[in-house]
């Protein structure tokens, strides 16, 4: 029997159950009755920032090339010449993986072939495999894929807003690299990060569908323990950060693209704080581009009306231990335009009083998106990592919502300082 | 009223509402279907404007609405669709079903028109979106590649225009033409309306929508009779295009020839073979094994008797792309496909198909592609399922002899990596 800790979100009509394995690894099982789909992650506390850290198997510290974190990835998902997206369609399964600032995540979508899919996923992420010749044919792949990015203005217009913000902070850098950076990578350095990174205490697996809890947590604790002998223990990780400034880099940066549309990014870089504070930061942004940005909001009908946005425009939050940005988007024909109403109207709307008929609104549509999210099994996972990452209590956003204020919300529009405004605009050639 | 289908399922805690109105169309009525229904999304009698639109939607706990416009083959598709709460999730279990039937019913029968006309204003402005939609398409690479490929392969039929319509036919649309489409919306097509979710508590829904809509919603036309497939002759031809990216994009579109009924699941597990998993030849050969791409896919539409296949390659490897994919279209017609590969494509529908039990936009998405394209509205999934098991290696292999290259498409990226 395991030691399972039940949370329960009367909210969202489901319940999540946490054990630990005997080796360190974490297990998260969300219980949703009556879905044909089971979905299972298995994934790890590491993504593209982390690049200077203590190698587990020397003890020496390391720096690596830029993009390891998703190369690695690419390598994972791939046995002895065989890619893991092959080796599970073969079984009728979905499956995939993704890296990004702070973890690398591999999963699988299935109805009917649950068992098959933890005991794949397991043996390719626990059984890593790589040579001089897969590490050099990937190499051709993420090329193209870097290539697919640098083409395109979405991805453009937001790294650059990040590249005006930070100075030394490798959030600078594309997650996959750059064709220069890759080149770099070789099957020893893979081994390094592997055996730092993927160590179980690093990691967390979550399976979220209609499944019996014990059989499940048994199920990953068999398949797990064929690889015990390969494990690195690694409770201590050591990871070196650069020192990043309080001010912005560069104020403006504009770049010139094949493209029709133009595209903006304001952002706001903000001092780094708590999980909690993360999590009320992030659901205040959410009231805040309701309030401020959406249709029901009359600058949004303003806009429209001049002709100087055609969709909508967004305001998010992104923040870790050791970042913490606002970032407003938007796309505009009239781009310099919108530029100007954009930072004029965020002066205003700090001063002004918060409209009580919208804020009442807010929160009854909130209500309802609570509902429709629990029909997504999909977001019932991307709440659970977050947990699994920064230790925040689960379901805690459900809470902080109802506690939030309109004075929280003006204090928090009160941090946006001009000083601290980054511009980024991606244009027609 | 007989065309309101129920597709009901417990585990669900919303509703979707879809209310389609299917068009026959020739390639200038598509530009004023599209801006009547960016106009028609923005306004109405009741709600003015998108701001009085989106206000009432919160009240009612953050219901979505929006029009989507689609093309089932050379058909035009309009669908006013909303999504609710189920009452028992919400506090005081408080109703708003009909609300959102009211709501909806608004939209379409009490536009925002004076004197039978729609504002020059509005209309002034949603031809600026539409357009500004239209352009937008050279934004994404790849999706420009597939949306030439559509185009080039289908000149001449509705199909071939975008579904935003095209730029000049867009500009030339008065208020009175505009007025004129609004009342043929209801004299020329067929409706659909099919409410896909957790319908328990809601037993009455038929006599809630016969309330509301009295006769509005009887269909002038039939499905049975509306043709999705014009079918033209079509010439072979390779186009290469410039433009200044890193990457090109190598679309291939492929002519199906002589497809009879049920080919449709021999012709999907064919394109799982091809390029539609990652067990597809193209993954494991033009990915895995030359490494001369991230992306390359294939995708059949079901409507229009074709193939694409699209992939973002190094301008460089041009040549050698086209030999590799020209490589694999020949091996399956050589019957060069391994039990493993057949077994895995056809694994790989059939839990697709399984999925689609867990979305009711999905569930309610196939019930109208399946009317639409098999004449018959009492097509389950378990009987799609059933079908696409009895399809055999050889079925795939008879019925690649019917596929044959018709046209290449070249975007060439200028700027070098």
């Amino acid at each position: 029997m395991h030691n399972i800790q039940v949370n329960i979100s009367k909210e969202l009509g489901e319940t999540t159950y946490i054990t630990k394995l005997s080796n360190g690894l974490t297990v998260y099982i969300c219980k949703k009755e009556g879905f044909e789909k089971k979905i299972g992650l298995f994934g790890t506390k590491y993504g593209s920032l982390t690049n200077d850290f203590v190698d587990i198997t020397t003890g020496n510290r390391i720096k690596v090339p830029d993009g390891i974190a998703h190369f690695l990835e690419h390598k994972l998902f791939e046995k002895e010449g065989a890619n893991a997206l092959d080796l599970f369609s073969k079984m009728g399964v979905t499956s995939n993986a993704y890296t990004s600032f702070d973890q690398t995540v591999f999963f699988f979508e299935t109805i009917d072939k649950f068992e098959a899919s933890i005991e794949m996923l397991v043996k390719l992420i626990k059984e890593p495999y790589f040579t001089d010749e897969n590490v050099n044919k990937e190499q051709g792949i993420i090329g193209q894929e870097i290539s697919m990015y640098d083409d395109d203005p979405n991805f453009t217009v937001y790294f650059n807003a990040l590249r005006a913000m930070y100075k030394n902070h490798p959030i600078r850098i594309d997650i996959a690299g750059t064709i220069e950076s890759i080149s770099h990578i070789n099957k020893e350095l893979l081994y390094t990060c592997y055996n730092t990174f993927y160590s179980p205490q690093n990691m967390f697996f979550i399976v979220v569908g209609d499944v019996d809890i014990e059989q499940t947590i048994d199920l990953i604790e068999s398949n797990i323990k064929k690889y015990e002998k390969n494990e690195y223990i690694n409770n201590d990780i050591i990871k070196y950060n650069v020192e990043e400034p309080n001010q912005i880099y560069k104020k403006e940066i504009v770049k010139q693209m094949d493209i029709y549309m133009p595209l903006l990014c304001i952002g706001y870089k903000l001092d780094v704080v708590d999980e909690y504070q993360n999590i009320k930061r992030q659901i205040m942004c959410e009231i805040i581009s309701d309030l401020y940005f959406s249709k029901i909001s009359d600058f949004y009908e303003e806009e429209y009306k001049k002709g100087f946005i055609s969709d909508e425009i967004s305001f998010d939050y992104e923040g870790t231990d050791n970042f913490s940005h606002v970032i407003i988007s938007s796309s505009s024909t009239k781009i310099e335009e919108l530029k100007k109403d954009i930072i004029k109207y965020i002066e205003e709307i700090k001063d002004q009083n918060i409209n009580e008929e919208n804020f009442e609104l807010i929160k009854r549509k909130k209500i309802g998106y609570n509902e429709f999210s629990a029909d997504n099994l999909n977001s019932s996972y991307r709440r659970i990592i977050e947990h699994a990452l920064y230790g925040e209590e689960l379901y805690s956003d459900i809470k902080i919502l109802n506690e939030i204020t309109k004075e929280d919300i003006k204090d928090f529009l009160n941090i946006l300082s001009n000083d601290k405004q980054v511009i980024s605009i991606v244009k027609e050639k | 009223m007989s065309n309101i289908y129920k597709i009901n399922n417990k585990k669900f805690k919303s509703i979707y509402f879809s209310i389609n109105f299917t068009i026959p169309v020739n390639v200038n009525e598509i530009s004023q279907y599209s801006l009547l229904s960016a106009v028609l999304s923005k306004s109405c009698k009741r709600y003015k404007t998108q701001k009085d639109i989106q206000k009432y939607l919160y009240s009612l706990y953050g219901a979505n609405f929006d029009v989507n416009i689609e093309k089932f083959g050379d058909l035009y598709n309009i669908e006013f669709r909303c999504e609710c709460i189920n009452k028992q999730f919400l506090p005081d279990n408080e109703d708003v079903v009909n609300d959102i039937l009211h709501f909806l019913y608004d939209i379409i029968f009490n536009p925002n028109m004076s004197n039978g006309v729609f504002d020059l204003d509005i209309i002034q402005r949603e031809k600026e979106f539409v357009i500004n939609k239209i352009r937008e398409v050279k934004d994404d690479k790849l999706r420009y590649g597939i949306r030439k490929s559509e185009e080039i392969m289908c000149q001449g039929e509705p199909f071939s225009t975008y579904v935003y319509g095209n730029e000049e036919d867009i500009k030339s649309i008065d208020n009175v033409k505009l007025s004129e489409k609004y009342k043929e919306l209801f004299t020329n097509s067929c409706i659909t309306f099919i409410i896909s979710g957790n319908l328990s508590g809601y037993e009455d829904i038929e006599d809630r929508v016969n309330k509301i809509f009295s006769d509005k919603l009887d269909s002038k036309l039939d499905y049975k009779d509306l043709i999705y497939n014009k079918k033209l002759e079509h010439d072979n031809d390779e186009i290469i295009e410039s433009q200044k990216t890193t990457q090109s994009v190598l679309t291939y579109g492929l002519r199906i020839k002589n497809v009879k009924d049920d080919d449709f699941y021999k012709l999907s597990i064919y394109n799982a073979i091809l390029g539609g998993t990652p067990s597809s030849k193209l993954f494991q050969n033009f990915r895995e094994k030359e490494s001369l791409a991230y992306t390359v896919r294939s995708r059949y539409y079901r409507f229009k008797d074709i193939i694409i296949i699209y992939s973002g390659i190094q301008k460089e490897n041009y040549e050698k792309a086209k030999t590799v994919i020209e490589e694999q279209i020949n091996l399956i017609k050589e019957g060069k496909v391994t039990d493993e590969e057949f077994n895995a494509s056809k694994e790989s529908i059939i839990s697709d198909l399984k999925e689609w039990n867990d979305s009711k936009i999905a569930l309610s998405k196939m019930f109208i592609s399946n009317m639409f394209a098999t004449k018959n509205e009492n097509l389950s999934l378990d009987d799609m399922i059933e079908k696409m098991k009895n399809v055999t290696k050889q079925d795939v292999i008879d019925i690649a002899k019917n596929i044959s290259i018709e046209k290449i498409f070249f975007l060439r990226g200028d700027i070098n990596a």
